[in-house]
């Protein structure tokens, strides 16, 4: 155990812990304000702090405060309280631990040490998600029995049918990827991603085995019970489904959960089939190398991006009334945005005049990575949120049919088909 | 009478495959999301306390209100047809004699219980002598107490007319 070990295991967590749990209230407010954009609303734009709203963020946040406030009402008919109590937390803890396998960069080397950069710095990375994904559902049913509620039950019983059907699509489309890739360590697959075939078309998984990731995203939807799959909770028929019995914070587990599962499904669909941390053409190594390269282009982007996105909030970040304090707030994001601009042109400047030793530019290049994989992971979650209000709920038997009839014989042909290819190609 | 064949979709290929359907909708989905996310006044939604509709006509049925004569005195003669003709029951004339020669009758209290009001104008329609309008444009009336909804006759001639 040394100080640079406790250092990056640190840090490694609160990345986890960011991208998991931090990225709830952001994914809360996309979510409202997407559903509103895409429908011609314009979602929560009141709420503000001494004027601030950061487009409506600080809602989400307001949102939370009110759920952990509330009384915690439990029914006097339900009998399982210690099962009736647990069972959010099982839904949460699951989501939460499935996320803390994925890498947000490649292997961090600083002196002769190399770092894992994952929250669990464990080699069997699909084997752990598979096993938390699947326990988060033990959560739902136990809380829909143990809510003593007709819908509660029925919902419960339709999430339990519903992963067992789709579990076994979402797996083998699994071990097709698993030949291609020939590992289960997240880092190798990721690292596998980095190359080209052809030569010119990034060696991601949605080329390699476009079947396999249109199975994998869709039952990917299904495990995190998210439209056009959430008929456990199914308002329409169903009052809340499985959650109709709980309120408060034991509510907001399962909510904070679901965005979670969400979150966690998008960056296991990024590593697996988006290339991960990678940028597209341009692999660890020869970020590596070529560093100043990289941060001249970086000082030659981000002025301009800061400027468009400047002139998007003058236009757009306005209140209708003129004396309101909210006008305020764009003045002082401009002048943030600024400052940023200018901490990370003084940085890069100071780096390229007296140049970088090797463990900087490591770490650099490790930021850059995690930076990638953080729009990559905004960017899938952002799908999720498109296809939520994109596409209706399934009818119950349409779903089983889809998962039994379709995924999964399509799913078993794709092993076959690849199995084939890597025989033939060996 | 003749027969109307009704195709039925959902049996070629391109329906069946889901996928092409799918990427369509959420090709409309995405154009509107960018269009308003460019532009955020392109969507039509009024934030309403700090702007105010613009679309209310001169028929809107408001608050009531009372108009005056030439020389700014009450036009109503208290002949109670208002109060006959209205459905909810909310209107309370007190007739009294008028002693300027103008006429005979006025009221002297005419009030109006808005919590009772169905805005039918009804008693607008009533009106032999066009004393009684709904014009104000008014279209949110607010107040503490149940009392304070009652408009008495002095609120009621205070009431302009709106647009």
């Amino acid at each position: 155990m040394n100080a640079i070990l406790v250092t990056v295991v640190i840090v490694n967590i609160i990345l986890a812990l960011l991208f998991s749990l931090g990225a709830v209230p952001i994914l809360v407010w996309v979510e409202r304000r997407v559903a509103g954009f895409i429908q011609d609303r314009l979602g929560p734009n009141r709420c503000n702090i001494a004027g601030f709203r950061l487009g409506g963020l600080v809602q989400s946040f307001a949102d939370m405060f009110k759920l952990v406030f509330k009384e915690d009402f439990r029914a006097g008919d339900i009998k399982e309280k210690f099962i009736f109590r647990i069972s959010p937390v099982i839904v949460f803890v699951s989501a939460f631990l499935s996320f803390m396998v994925m890498p947000f960069a490649d292997n961090l080397v600083i002196g002769d040490q190399t770092f894992l950069m994952q929250g669990l710095p464990i080699d069997f990375g699909i084997l752990w998600f598979l096993a938390l994904a699947g326990l988060s559902v033990y959560g739902i049913m136990l809380g829909g029995w143990s809510s003593s509620n007709k819908y509660s039950l029925l919902g419960s019983v339709r999430a339990g049918a519903q992963v067992i059907s789709y579990e076994a699509s979402m797996t083998l489309a699994l071990i097709s990827l698993l030949i291609t890739y020939g590992s289960v360590h997240l880092v190798d697959i990721v690292n596998f991603q980095s190359g080209l075939i052809f030569g010119f078309i990034p060696a991601w998984g949605i080329v390699m085995q476009p079947l396999a990731a249109i199975i994998f995203i869709t039952t990917a939807f299904a495990e995190a019970n998210r439209t056009p799959f959430d008929i456990a909770e199914g308002e329409s028929e169903i009052v809340g489904g499985y959650h109709t019995e709980y309120s408060a914070m034991k509510f907001g587990l399962f909510f904070v959960g679901e965005y979670i599962a969400m979150s966690a499904s998008s960056a296991f669909i990024v590593t697996l089939f988006f290339g991960g941390y990678n940028i597209p053409w341009v692999g660890t190594q020869m970020l590596k190398e070529h560093f100043d390269i990289v941060m001249i282009a970086i000082l030659i982007i981000l002025p301009i991006l800061s400027y468009k996105f400047r002139g998007w909030i003058l236009k757009n970040n306005v209140w209708p009334k003129a004396d309101d304090k909210r006008n305020n707030e764009s003045k002082w994001l401009i002048r943030v945005l600024i400052m940023m601009n200018i901490v990370i042109i003084l940085l890069f400047g100071y780096f390229l005049l007296f140049g970088v030793a090797s463990t900087a530019t490591n770490i650099a290049v490790a930021l850059i990575q995690i930076a990638t994989f953080a729009v990559k992971l905004l960017l899938m979650n952002f799908v999720f949120v498109w296809v939520r209000w994109t596409l209706p709920r399934f009818r119950y038997d349409q779903l089983q049919e889809l998962g039994w009839k379709v995924l999964l014989p399509l799913s078993i042909a794709n092993i076959f088909i690849t199995a084939l290819v890597v025989v033939i190609g060996a | 009478m003749g027969f109307k064949i009704v195709p039925r979709y959902g049996k070629s290929l391109k329906d069946k495959l889901y996928l092409p359907a799918l990427f369509g909708g959420m090709k409309t989905t995405m154009s509107h999301f960018l269009k308003n996310l460019s532009d955020t006044s392109n969507i039509k939604t009024e934030c309403y306390p700090e702007m105010q509709p613009t679309d209310i006509t001169s028929r809107y049925r408001g608050v009531h209100r009372l108009t005056h004569r030439d020389d700014d005195s009450v036009r109503c003669v208290a002949c109670f047809m208002c109060a006959t003709a209205c459905p909810a029951e909310c209107i309370f004339i007190e007739a009294t004699q008028r002693e300027d020669n103008v006429d005979e009758k006025m009221p002297k209290k005419f009030s109006i219980d808005l919590l009772e009001c169905v805005f039918c104008g009804g008693c607008v329609e009533a009106c032999p002598c066009d004393a009684i309008r709904m014009d104000t444009g008014i279209f949110t009336f607010v107040a503490q107490k149940r009392e304070d909804f009652v408009l008495n006759k002095e609120q009621l001639l205070a009431n302009k007319e709106g647009n």
